[in-house]
Order: C-alpha cells, then structure tokens, then sequence
C-alpha cells in the first residue's frame, strides 16, 4: 500500500517541477493560441533569440522552441505525427530540409511575400521549405603553397595535384552528401564516383573533426586545401580569438566553379509543419525571416550569405560575398543523398 | 506491490519492445556490407580496449588504495572516483582540442621545441582513452569495496601453505576480487556502448553511425532498428555477466570473522610510485581535460541567465528523475526473487547506444503523444516523459545497489515481521527497507549524478523552452563553437560534483559490518 504513496509522491514531485518551470520566463505551448508559434529548430545562435524577440514584438506571436539537431527534431515530428504540435521546422542544409519533406513533415506553403523574397532555386518548386540563408562550399586553401587558379574547379580538388594534401570532414555530414548530390546531378554518377576516389586518394588524414578544423589543419601544414562551408571561414577570420584570425591570414578562401557556373551553394531555411497548429503564425515567422531585418541580422550573426537578393551582406561577411553562385536548385541535392552516400561509401570515403 | 514492480518492469521493457517491432518493419537501407562490418569491428574494439584499460587502471588503484600506505592514500581513496563528476562528453571536448593538430599546445610544439607529433585524439585508440579515463571509477569502486571486504585471513592461510607474498596475491587474492573486477568491468563497457556525444565527438565510427545513417540518409527506420538488435544483445550479455560474476562474493560468514588487512607502507621511491600514478589518473581523468575546458572558456562570456536557467532544469530533472527512478527500482528489487529474468531485463536500458535507444524511446511517447489528446504540448506531460525516459535508460544503475542493499535484509528478519503481523508490503517498509536505505541513497546519488549527463533521451523527448546544460554543451560542439561548450560543461561538473563527494565519501568510509555501509 505505501509503495502506491511513493509513486504518488514521485508523480507530485514532477507536476510541481512543472509547475516551477512554467513559473519561469518560459511560456507553455497551447494548441492553436493563436498568439503562439511552435518552433522546432536545428539552428542555435545567440542572434536567434533578438531574432525571436523581434518577432514577438512586430506580431505579438510568442515563440515557443525546441532545438535539436535536424535528425532527431525529424525523428520526433515523426512520431508525433498528427497530433505534432509543430508549426515551423526550419535546419541548416537543403539536404536536411529534404530529410524533412520525404518524411511527409512538411506542407506547401504559398506565400506572395516568401515567393518574390527567396529566389526560385533556393526554395523547394511546391513551397514546402525555404531557403533563409545562403552558404558555399568552397575551399579554404594555404596561400604559400597554392594559387587560386589552382582549385578554381571541383574537378580540381580531386586531381592527382593534391595527392594527400587534401582535408575533408566524413561522409556522414549532411554538407558533403548535398554537394555530392549536387555533383551528381551536373556530372552523372560515373564521373562523380571517379571524382569521389580521386578525394579519398587525396585525403591527407583520415576525415575527422568539423569544417572549422579543416580549416586550422591548412593552417597547421597537415594539409594545403580543405572543403569548409564559408561562414566556417568567415567566423575564423572575423572572430575575437586573436589566434582564429591568424589561421586566415596565411588560409585563403577560393570560390572553385562547377561546370563553369559558380560554387556550390547551400541554404539553411525552413518550412510549415505539415500538422501546424498555428499554420498562419507559421507562415508570418518564415516571412519575417525572409524579410530585410531578419536576414540582416541572422547574417551579422552567423556569416552566412542573405538569401533575399534584396538584402546586401552585412559586414563582415559581405568581404567574402562577391561571388558567383551556380544556379542549380538546391532542392536537388536531397533526392541524390542516398546515391551520394553509396558513391562515397564505395570509394572509402569514411 | 507487485503492480508496481511490473509497472517499473514495462516502464524499463517498452523501449526495448519498441526496438523490436520496429526491427520487423519493411523498409531497408543499402548500407554496404563492408562498412556494416568495419562498424561492427570497431565497436567490439572500442569495448575491449575500454575493458582492459579500465581493468587495469581501476583495480591497480584500488589495489594500491586499499592495501598500502603513502603519502596521499587517505585523500586519493574518496577522489580517484571524481572523474564520475565529468560526462565523457566533456572529457572527449577536453583532449579532442588540447591534442588537436592545429590547437593551442601542438602549433606551440611545432614553433617552439620543433616537434611535431602529439597523440591522435580522434581516433579509436583515443576514444578508448578518453572513455577509459572516463569510466575507470566504475571499476575502481568495486574492486575496492571487494578488497576492504577481502579478509586479511585468506591471505595469511595462503601464507601459512607456503605460499609466496606474490603466489598469495595471484592464488588467491586475485581470484576472491574477480567477481567485483568482472562487475565494474561490466559497468564499464556498458557505458561505453551507452556512449552518445564522445565516440561522435571523436570522429569514431561505431555501429551507432550505421543506426543514425541507415535512419536518416537512407530514411528507414526498420532498417536501423534491425541494425540495433545485435547491440542490444550484446548489452544482455554483458548484463549476464554481470550477474553471474555476483556469484562468487564473500558471504555472511567471512564477514563475521573479518579483519582489516594491514595496509604495506611503501616508502622512497615506491611511495613517490604510488603517489604519481593515483595522482596521474586524476589528473589525467578530471583535471587536465576539464581544466582545459576551463582555460579556453574563460574568455568567453556566455548567456549566464540561459545558463542559470539551464542549470536549474537539470538540477531538478536530476532530482525527479533519481526519485521516481529509484522508487520504481526497489519495487523492482523486492520482488526481484520472483521474477529475476523480469528485473535482468529491466536493466538493458543502461547499456543500450543513446541513438538506439532514441528509436525505443519513441515508439512509447509516440503513443502517449497521439493517443492522448493535448498531451504532446503539454509541459507538465513532456517533464513526467522525460522522466519516464530516465528511469527506462538508467534502471540498472538503481536496481543494482537497491539489490545489494536488500541482500544484507536475511529471509528470517522478513519472516519474523510477517508473523508479526506485517503484510509483505508493511514488512517491506517496517523491515527491509530501513535496513537498505544507505543503499536507497546511494542508488538516488548514482541516478542523479546519470541524469545530470544524460544526453539522447533528454534531446528528443523535452518540452518546448526546455535545456539542459548537456543539450546546451552538445548544441556548441555541434555548431563547432567548442570554447562555448566549456561552461555548460563546467557547470555539470560543479553540480555534480558534490553528489560524486559524498558518494564516495560514503563508500569508502564503509567497512564490513557497518550497518549504513553500502555494500
């Protein structure tokens, strides 16, 4: 019998919990208030919440978010399922935005204001997600060694030049399955599985780490190219660390083309839930994303490129943001993933 | 009574069931064949490397703890288990930069005294190093309790056999502390496999980057549950052994006639020995890597309200989940006798991969959140899942201290208070359960101290507005903002560190016959 009060007690112990975190600064989330947006987001920085706040005080919608990384926020959307209480999913990587739209997560959303803001190849053709915020995938590369003209192509990065002087990050990061995906789809599967063995032969070390220690492995002579994301770069050479600043004075950033047309671009963005209980707050958040303000700021913040061609780069990316990006739809890289990370696997390309 | 032990049995075997009929599922994944057994290789690698360091590293200090004197012994015997303190994760961010090509030390290296070489952190050997510093206190804690239990009687009637000292030690010392090497060893890789944020961190590729990759990248679900049966079979086989290693310890009657062995005392160099090699795991386990995360966060200025706000959850799920945890695991433990394969299986949780576990995880929530109408927003329902997701993972770290604690209650002191009167629940809580509750609180101390590192299940079941400072930490590393994990990192070593203190404390101010001792 007593037993029964201690689970009583344990049960009254995490309803008072509750109660304690509600009295906090944290509102709860109600289905379909229509003062609330449900926000599961993959993203975290500083500038999110001004962002937010923003938010809340041009509509008076409070935001309510959970962050993840995109995988698990897909996996539980999932097993919400209808009764997810989600309105906007918005990820890092058109691939991962992909991994959403496949699950059935997302809804189209039309929208005059997000169609005219967000260019036609950053967004997905039905509207189920769009693209925020640009990045590229280009080279950071050791300047005493290597001239850009050197790796002004992709063709380039797997070239018998760079044999183990090569580092990259593992297949398994969502980056290099879109910009295999992407290689696929202007190249074909044969010659990007060729391009994929000539990387793994140019592999300096086995992949390990992310970007941003790709970059520093230049600086510390273990390699002379690396494949980073840009804002990775940016941040290194914009950043307070005296030391991150030094790594880019001799790592240079190059802007290699693919078939002639630009670097490889990538977005982060986001879409309506496709059982978005507040599916209207939803839609205002993702155009106020999209919108002059929001891009400015989410841009100063993480260096990465404006998506509203509108909108110019903020400082100090806009050092870094004259150049030409390939106009492929970036809602092609998600369908190539799987191929990509079969090609990648197959050239040992861990 | 029995309802509630069942009740702690499902709450622990939903997971698990969820696992498996995912596993039955359609879809699949063309994950090559090599890679599945390139996954699988390193994952038995990285557990036998864990289990022969921990081994080693755990029971050579609580052999020089326990059974000599040097300078330092009496506060080494408490501290060797602090690094319990620091989630693997932390040590992992620790070395992973201090070591790191293009870091701080190596750069100085190389334009300094000119040399360029440094151990490679992320990599299976340095995975295995950093989860053995890790986890080496497991083993540390029960190897010595084995050998303050270890009577000095045994030894001397070895002795007095013709035994050598050293024939004495391999003859029969070191068979007498196999059950308790086998245990901690045990707990050890369990954890290992466990493992969520460091063998990632490290760039290691496990079976669970086969689980997240057949899930993700090739979209099915079934094929990475399929994927995580055989790691859950090999967390029930580390489970049995540690059940069965249980078998051999020392008895009621060896206890009566225990006598302290008398400790050797080692002097001059031995002594220096002694006192630089406990001081070297420490160092090693705690100071060096969380020191460093110190150092490199110290010019930072983080979100400190975020942090506090942070630091406040985890605190409080630390507390509700150590409760609940604990009391669903003693039902469990009092009516373990009638149904052991029940209470074994119960356990599996713990040594199950976080990214496996997450798909158990969500099978049950998922019915809770679309079964039950407004449940999925609701916080109040989101913190008891959380907590319920707690007490499934970490259910073995309670029951066994629970267990042991209730061994110490003879069927005669239970037998007594039932023809007094007691029902078999009023005998429980009159009889049984005053005798174990040093254990209780041992089993609530270890829980908490989990809870407060946990990081899978806190990451895909938490509430809206809801961080832990683990969620924080991982959400730095993830974005690569490493110096900004350190104080979330930090601060899970300051909140619980006093936990691991006193637990230790405890344990190691205990001898035989103590009645609060937590055998």
């Amino acid at each position: 019998m007593h037993m029964r009060t201690n689970v009583i007690f344990s049960i009254a112990l995490a309803t008072l919990l509750a109660g304690c975190s509600q009295g906090g600064s944290s509102a709860p989330a109600e289905k379909a208030d229509a003062g609330v947006v449900n926000l599961y987001t993959a993203r975290h920085y500083d500038t999110d919440e001004a962002v937010y706040a923003r938010f809340t005080e041009a509509t008076g919608i409070r935001v309510n978010t959970i962050e993840g990384n995109a995988d698990q926020l897909i996996a539980r959307m999932t097993s919400e399922g209808a009764a997810s209480p989600a309105d906007l999913f918005v990820t890092a990587d058109a691939g991962a935005l992909w991994r959403a739209q496949n699950a059935n997560l997302l809804q189209p959303t039309m929208s005059q204001a997000l169609d005219t803001a967000i260019p036609a190849n950053l967004r997905d053709p039905q509207g189920r997600w769009f693209g925020l915020n640009r990045r590229a995938r280009i080279i950071a590369f050791d300047s005493t060694k290597v001239q850009p003209s050197e790796i002004d192509t992709y063709e380039e990065i797997a070239s018998p030049r760079f044999r183990s002087r090569l580092c990259v990050r593992s297949a398994d990061s969502v980056y290099n399955l879109s910009l295999v995906g992407a290689l696929i789809e202007a190249w074909g599967l044969e010659k990007t599985a060729q391009w994929t063995r000539g990387v793994v032969a140019n592999m300096a070390r086995p992949p390990e780490g992310g970007d941003t220690d790709q970059i520093r492995a230049v600086n510390a002579g273990v390699c002379e190219i690396a494949l980073t994301n840009s804002y990775y770069y940016i941040r290194l050479a914009s950043g307070e660390d005296a030391a991150d600043r030094a790594v880019t004075q001799r790592v240079k950033l190059a802007y290699p083309s693919l078939e002639g047309q630009g670097a490889h671009v990538n977005v982060s963005g986001g879409g309506v839930a496709a059982n978005a209980p507040n599916r209207e707050n939803a839609v205002r958040l993702l155009e106020f994303l999209a919108a002059p303000e929001a891009q400015t700021t989410v841009s100063a913040g993480n260096n990465e490129f404006p998506a509203n061609p509108a909108v110019p780069a903020p400082p100090p990316t806009d050092a870094y943001a004259d150049f030409t990006a390939h106009p492929m739809s970036v809602a092609l890289y998600g369908p190539r993933q799987a191929e990509a990370q079969s090609l990648m696997s197959a050239a040992g390309w861990r | 009574m029995r309802l509630l032990a069942w009740l702690a049995a499902a709450v622990a075997i939903a997971p698990l069931i969820g696992v498996v009929v995912a596993a039955f599922g359609p879809g699949r994944a063309d994950i090559a064949g090599a890679d599945l057994i390139r996954y699988a290789l390193t994952s038995v690698a990285l557990a036998v490397m864990v289990a022969i360091a921990t081994a080693v590293l755990g029971s050579v200090s609580a052999w020089l703890v326990v059974m000599h004197r040097f300078a330092g012994r009496s506060v080494f015997a408490w501290a060797l288990a602090l690094p319990l303190a620091a989630p693997a994760f932390a040590v992992a961010y620790g070395y992973a930069d201090l070591f790191d090509v293009a870091g701080d030390l190596r750069s100085w290296m190389r334009a300094v005294p000119g040399i360029d070489w440094g151990p490679q952190m992320r990599s299976l050997p340095g995975a295995a190093f950093v989860l053995s510093l890790a986890f080496y206190p497991y083993v540390y804690l029960t190897v010595r309790a084995a050998l303050v239990n270890q009577s000095a009687q045994a030894v001397e009637a070895a002795r007095s056999l013709g035994c050598s000292p050293t024939q004495a030690v391999f003859r029969v010392g070191l068979p007498l502390l196999r059950p308790a090497l086998a245990a901690g060893v045990a707990l050890a890789v369990m954890e290992t496999l466990a493992d969520f944020g460091a063998v990632q961190f490290l760039s290691v590729q496990t079976l669970t980057t086969g689980v997240v990759r057949s899930w993700f990248v090739y979209g099915s679900l079934e094929a990475a549950a399929r994927l995580a049966l055989p790691l859950l079979a090999a967390a029930a086989v580390l489970l049995w052994i540690e059940r069965v290693s249980r078998r051999g310890r020392t008895d009621e009657a060896a206890r009566a006639r225990w006598r302290p062995i008398e400790p050797v005392p080692l002097t001059g160099g031995r002594g220096l020995l002694a006192f630089g090699f406990c001081l070297s795991l420490l160092t090693l386990g705690l100071f060096l890597p969380v020191g460093w995360l110190a150092f490199n966060a110290i010019d930072i200025s983080p979100d400190w309200s975020r942090l506090a706000r942070a630091a406040g959850t985890s605190l409080g799920l630390g507390l509700g989940g150590a409760l609940a945890t604990v009391v669903l695991a003693t039902c469990l433990a009092l009516s373990a006798e009638r149904m052991p394969v029940t209470a074994r299986i119960s356990s599996l949780g713990y040594a199950t991969p976080g990214a496996v576990m997450a798909i158990g995880l969500l099978a049950p929530a998922s019915l809770l959140w679309q079964g039950v109408p407004g449940a999925v927003s609701g916080l109040g329902v989101g913190l008891m899942l959380l907590i319920y997701a707690y007490a499934a993972r970490l259910m073995a770290a309670a029951l066994e201290p629970v267990e042991a604690g209730l061994t110490r209650v003879t069927p005669s002191m239970v037998a007594a208070a039932r023809t007094l009167g007691r029902s078999e629940a009023g005998a429980a809580l009159s009889v049984r359960l005053p005798i174990a509750s040093g254990a209780l609180l041992t089993a609530t101390l270890v829980v908490f101290i989990d809870v407060v590192k946990e990081l899978p299940a806190t990451l895909i079941l938490r509430p809206f507005n809801v961080d832990t400072l683990a969620v924080i930490a991982d959400n730095y590393a993830r974005d690569e903002r490493l110096a900004n994990a350190g104080w979330p990192s930090l601060m899970i070593v300051a909140l619980t560190l006093p936990a691991v203190i006193w637990l230790t404390r405890k344990i190691t101010a205990s001898r035989p016959g103590d009645p609060h001792g937590p055998d």
